[in-house]
């Protein structure tokens, strides 16, 4: 009895997937647990397993096709066998992917396509399985295993999945191996066009440009991006405060983490902190502008904007509001760790009330962050720059943070906003008070 | 079982009864005025002599063991000291009626006849005689030591200095003692003195005299052995076997073989020094039913053994008793047994707190002490002055304070650096030694030339390959097997190397259980090859005895499971006695065992971990007839113990893998050096016995099937081993399955694969895996299956555990949860 594989449905927001991968050909034996094909949604990206064995006898969406959740995708069954009655429609003969088809082609396309990489081996705490000899030969060769298909036992890459890496020139360079093998991120953009030699490194012509497919995380990216921009009427408030309160206190939770079981708790989470309780003040600023109405929350879910590999994700942390500040920070970090690892699931992805992003690690003085909408309020987070100011005629050096509030003017006037940003301010300079509130 | 023997139904049933003579007690009479006839003076004060060194030596053990000093001399002794206090008079009368050609084993418990036989030695050899054995002796390092330190200008003075301090040394444990200290305490011998190694094992010495007695007895050799015990060993099974063994009725009624050769028993007499306690358990009236140890002796022959009860307080009473059984063994009517009533003042150690005697008991023999008795009835008879007395136990005080003091100081009685030397002990666990002949001043003795040896001729019709030239299977009569390749180098062995002698459970006639020995009867005398009694402990432990006088022997266990029965004789004596001599004893004996299959849980296993688990044993599981020849010819030439694995599975197997067949004339393998059977690139099967031939159908399959090339290697050994060839192999596949019969758990494919974990981890691109039997008892051969490794599993193994196959169905659960799990069962 033959099997419909259908496209699953990863969360209740999603509405369909898109196929990026096939790891398996019209005709190809499948064993149940085999990787059938690589999806994603707009957030996030999966492998579906055959759950039963036999044959992959007709596939309906091709490498890039975007399949509504709950569409067929694939049947399994034993050669020979009549699987009509399971076909979609009539003209189904037409879609299929020809298992025949030359391969080299269509690789070429999946490579270029797979721009935003990811550790297909990583298990759940994001460690690579792989064999000793495979990751020699990979040392070797720098093959990109970051493309790798794991075909050894409990998803262990073995030598075979470096071989066949090689075999379709997935290499980097040597530089490009080293940082993967460093951070576990490959680079995005440029995969070593062709096999490393060692004799000579630097003979490999550079083109003088590449064109890259959009990833659909891009594509979703760049989409509302621009959305935001367009149709909003953004604007970005800068301000300042002293951060010697909330330094000294990091350093005391620092100190006591252990003692008190404490997480670490970072700058951010202390910001996203005072955003929350700010919040409870300020519902104009907690809100979603829906075009012909407001939608004010009675909860703070906090979006919190993460970079990863894949591209911008912003995870939400629910209830922000009702955490203690260990609470809140031990939320954020599954959250991000989840949004990092390419598991999170798409349902995390929405439901925010307001965004906070922090560019501060990289030295951001100040900048314009773009509202997610139909959000209305998104805190930039800015660095630690050392300062001075007067008190009682003498100059004193403090540290100051730099906040970057970009508000919708459509949602909000510039005075509200202003005012949540100046309690923001007075609560983080007086972090400990804030905390007893 | 020989035809000559008729077993009649018409005379077993015959009614009548079963006599007895009367066991002798104590029935030493003589007067002092009688034994002066006997004994000069001299002899008589050397008696006291020799009784009171061994107290003085023992009493400086116990003042150091118990309060680390003696004679005002500190020293702390951390190692054992069984004493026997009050027991000199029987080591002594002992001794006294024994020469060098005479060999005495012992106990734990065994100073007092060390001294004593080393001090009668040293009184009946010439000077020079005497001297040249301390010069030849470990390359004279100890003589020039006591020259130095303990100068004499009597020779015989200088040799007693030469034991004292010989002993001692090797009891703390110092390199120039006996055994450069590996021996200690309970281990010490001379070998020079007739003095063989004593044993910590209690018991532990019966199989092993018995097989000096079957040393002396096969080549024809002068002399008696004297197997010394405590009445403790009269409960151990290896003793009673040795009763039974050196009793058996072939030894006097058909070795000799109408005339050809010598008559008679087996030389060796039993000896029990009973002082009553096997440590604390009392053995007449708790442990034992015998009443009297002499008792035992009505039970094995009828000759009763020629028991006899002694009084051990008695010097001249034991001088008589061993002089009396001394005399029926060299005249061929052996075995004797004799109970030497003795006591032990002191504790069965230092620590002994007598719990179980009261101080009541000891008192009344420390009245009765044998050294003061003696002194005084010869005082009382006037044969010497207390004068005479006091001068002897004031030169053996001085002797022993200066002996200890040369014996603690770690200039010059180091011990062994293992900080320098790291090696040192590596260096003595195998004696790697090549020796054709054992004796080769000696023709072997044999009843046909070898051209006529019926076996011989059978292999000389035989095709030495598997296929014929046409590649037509040759027909199994026509078709030289496994069999063969054992049976070849052995029969050559025992044209080579007189003191070659095989024995086990139906060796002769019937040509051991599985046909090795098939048609080898006609050509070997019944003293060089023989049936031995159903006695695993006997047939190991006289192998390891023949071995150390200096014979070679090939035994038997037919099954591998048997070993269980012969555990302290494989483990503790066959394995260690080579480096508990530091090296002074070569063990060069091959025990053959065979591993079963359809019989079962008792008579199915493949226990080469356990053979390999203890140090000093070879081990070796060969599965081809080549690779039969080979390691038996590497196990027979060389000195050191080997345990011989067969697989009952695959004896008809002929050579399948040598091109132009087994080779012909000698032919010898390294041992330790694996061999490739099958070439191969993507994986690695390495194979631990008969299993070899379900891996190459694995192979087969893998190839055939799913386009992975295996490439398949026979351990053949598995100590020593060579990794060198299977890591060069996993650099070439970067996989590799161990497999073997085994039950997995504790194998010796787990050990194996952990080594080359260890050696290839770089080059590896899954875990080594181990795969065995399940941690189960053997089932029934229906069943087997489940249980032993076969073609499908090893593939399942591969396909979960190192490489999925595409494509591939497994039936054999190999997942990590069903392991853990497993294993949280403990199956």
């Amino acid at each position: 009895m033959a099997t419909l594989v259908i496209m699953p449905r990863q969360g209740q927001s999603v509405e369909s997937c898109v196929i990026t991968e096939w790891k398996k050909k019209k005709g190809d034996a499948v064993a149940e647990g085999d990787v059938l094909f690589s999806y994603e949604t707009d957030k996030s990206s999966f492998d579906e397993p055959a759950t039963v064995a036999g044959t992959l006898l007709a596939v309906f969406a091709e490498e890039g096709d975007d399949v509504p959740c709950l569409e067929p995708v694939c049947i399994i069954g034993n050669e020979g066998e009549d699987i009509s009655a399971l076909m979609p429609n009539a003209n189904a003969e037409a879609v299929p992917v020809e298992a025949a088809a030359p391969a080299e082609e269509k690789k070429e396309e999946v490579k270029k396509e797979e721009v935003v990489v990811e550790t297909k081996s990583a298990d759940k705490d994001g460690m690579m399985k792989i064999s000793p000899r495979a990751k020699n030969l990979a040392n070797k060769t720098y093959a990109d295993l970051s493309q790798a298909t794991p075909t050894g036992p409990n998803g262990r890459i073995i030598e075979r999945d470096v071989n066949r890496l090689l075999d379709n020139g997935q290499r980097l360079t040597p530089e490009q191996y080293e940082a993967f093998m460093k951070t576990g991120v490959a680079p995005a953009a440029e995969t070593a066009e062709a096999p490393i030699s060692a004799a000579a490194p630097a003979a490999a012509p550079v083109a003088e440009y590449e064109d890259v497919k959009l990833s659909n995380v891009r594509k979703v990216i760049a989409k509302s991006m621009h959305e935001s921009l367009s149709s909003m009427a953004q604007l970005t408030l800068n301000a300042s405060f002293d951060a010697t309160q909330l330094m000294e206190y990091r350093a005391l939770l620092k100190q006591n983490a252990e003692a008190m079981g404490l997480n670490n708790i970072t700058f951010n989470d202390m910001v996203l902190f005072a955003v929350a309780k700010t919040l409870k003040n300020h519902k104009d600023c907690n809100t979603h502008f829906l075009g012909d109405k407001m939608r004010y929350f009675n909860n703070v879910n906090l979006g919190i904007a993460v970079d990863t590999e894949r591209g911008l994700l912003v995870p939400t942390v629910f209830n922000a509001d009702k955490m203690s500040l260990n609470e809140l920070s031990a939320n954020a970090r599954t959250v991000i760790k989840a949004a990092q690892g390419g598991s999170i699931s798409p349902d995390l992805l929405s439901g925010g009330t307001f965004t906070v992003t922090n560019l501060g690690a990289m030295g951001i003085e100040s900048f314009t962050p773009v509202i997610n909408p139909p959000q209305t309020c998104i805190l930039g987070v800015c660095n630690i720059t050392r300062r001075v100011k007067q008190v009682n005629g003498q100059d004193v050096f403090y540290d100051a943070m730099g906040l970057s509030l970009t508000f919708d003017h459509r949602a909000l006037d510039g005075a509200p906003a202003a005012r949540f940003l100046k309690e923001l301010c007075t609560n983080l300079e007086n972090f400990n008070l804030l905390m007893a509130k | 079982m020989p035809k000559s023997q008729y077993v009649d139904p018409g005379k077993v049933f015959e009614p009548g009864f079963i006599s007895f003579k009367d066991i002798p007690v104590c029935q030493y009479k003589k007067t002092l005025a009688e034994e002066k006839k006997i004994y000069t003076k001299d002899d008589m004060m050397r008696i006291y002599h020799d009784m009171r060194v061994i107290r003085e030596f023992e009493t400086m053990l116990n003042e150091v063991k118990t309060k680390s000093a003696y004679n005002g001399v500190e020293y702390n002794n951390p190692g054992p000291a069984h004493l026997s206090i009050g027991q000199e008079a029987s080591a002594v009368g002992e001794a006294y009626a024994l020469d060098m050609n005479d060999f005495s084993f012992g106990s734990h418990r065994s100073h007092g006849e060390i001294i004593a036989k080393s001090l009668s030695s040293i009184h009946k050899l010439d000077e020079k005689e005497v001297y040249d054995i301390m010069k030849e002796f470990l390359g004279g390092t100890l003589l020039s030591i006591v020259e130095k330190h303990m100068p004499s200008s009597d020779i015989k003075e200088l040799a007693k200095n030469f034991i004292l301090y010989g002993a001692l040394a090797e009891i703390f444990a110092r390199t120039t003692g006996f055994n450069k200290g590996l021996g200690g305490s309970m281990h010490a011998f001379f070998i020079p003195f007739g003095l063989m190694p004593n044993n910590a094992i209690v018991g532990g010495s019966g199989p092993i005299a018995l097989g000096a007695a079957l040393y002396k007895r096969a080549n024809h050799k002068p002399g008696i052995v004297i197997a010394n015990s405590g009445d403790g060993a009269l409960g151990r099974g290896p003793v009673l076997e040795s009763f039974n063994f050196a009793s058996m009725d072939q030894i006097t009624k058909l070795w000799g073989m109408d005339g050809k050769y010598p008559d008679g028993g087996l030389p060796i007499l039993f000896n029990v020094f009973n002082n009553s306690y096997g440590m604390g358990g009392q053995t007449r009236g708790e442990t034992m039913g015998y009443d009297m140890a002499a008792r035992l002796g009505a039970g094995f022959n009828p000759d009763m053994m020629h028991a006899e009860r002694v009084n051990g307080y008695d010097p001249f009473a034991v001088i008589d008793a061993v002089s009396r059984k001394k005399e029926l063994l060299l005249a061929g009517k052996g075995p004797a047994l004799l109970d030497v009533v003795t006591y032990r003042v002191s504790g069965h150690s230092p620590s002994d707190s007598s719990t179980y005697r009261t101080q009541e008991e000891i008192d009344a023999w420390i009245a009765a002490d044998p050294i003061a008795a003696y002194k005084a009835k010869m005082i009382k008879g006037k044969v010497a002055t207390e004068a005479e007395f006091a001068a002897i136990d004031e030169d053996i005080i001085n002797r022993m304070t200066a002996v200890m003091k040369l014996a603690i100081n770690d200039e010059i009685s180091p011990r062994m650096d293992l900080t320098k030397n790291p090696e040192a002990i590596s260096s003595i666990m195998f004696s790697n030694e090549r020796v054709k002949s054992m004796d080769p001043s000696r023709e072997a003795e044999m009843l046909v030339p070898k051209e006529e040896c019926p076996r011989v001729k059978e292999i000389k019709g035989k095709i030495r390959t598997a296929t014929d030239e046409n590649g037509k299977p040759v027909s199994k009569m026509k078709m030289y097997n496994i069999r063969d390749g054992l049976a070849e180098p052995i029969i050559d062995k025992f044209y080579d190397d007189p003191t070659l002698i095989a024995y086990g459970e139906d060796n002769r006639d019937w040509g051991g259980a599985f046909g090795v020995y098939k048609k080898m009867t006609e050509a070997i005398p019944y003293h060089r090859f023989f049936n031995a009694p159903i006695s695993e402990s006997a047939i190991v432990g006289s192998a390891v005895g023949y071995a150390m006088c200096g014979g070679r022997a090939i035994v038997e266990l037919m099954y591998a499971d048997f070993m269980g029965c012969a555990g302290d004789e494989i483990f503790n004596q066959m394995a260690k006695w080579q480096s508990m001599s530091a090296g002074i004893l070569k063990m060069p004996i091959v025990l053959r065992v065979s591993v079963g299959s359809k019989y079962g849980a008792q008579h199915s296993q493949d226990w080469t971990a356990l053979a390999a688990h203890i140090p000093g044993l070879k081990v070796v599981f060969p599965s081809t007839p080549a690779d039969a020849k080979g390691l038996m010819t590497a196990a027979l030439e060389g000195t050191d113990p080997v345990v011989f694995f067969e697989s009952q599975r695959i004896y008809d197997k002929g050579e399948e893998f040598m091109a132009g067949g087994v080779p012909e004339g000698t032919y010898e393998i390294t041992m330790g050096d694996p061999d490739v059977k099958k070439e191969g690139k993507d994986i690695t099967i390495l194979t631990v016995g008969a299993v070899l031939y379900r891996a190459l159908e694995a192979a087969k399959t893998l190839e055939e099937k799913y386009g992975i090339s295996a490439e398949v290697i026979d351990t053949r050994s598995i100590v020593p081993f060579d990794y060198t060839k299977v890591i060069e192999s996993v650099k070439k596949t970067g996989k590799i399955v161990i497999v073997g019969d085994a039950v997995e758990r504790g194998s010796i494919m787990k050990d194996m694969a952990a080594n080359i974990s260890e050696l290839a981890f770089d080059y590896l691109d899954a875990p080594a895996i181990a795969l065995g039997s399940r941690n189960w008892i053997t089932p029934a051969h229906e069943l087997e299956t489940a249980f032993f490794p076969y073609p499908d599993t090893i593939i399942d193994c591969i396909h979960e555990k190192i490489m999925p196959i595409p494509g591939y169905v497994a039936t054999h659960n190999f997942s990590d949860v069903e392991k853990i799990e497993r294993y949280k069962m403990g199956v």
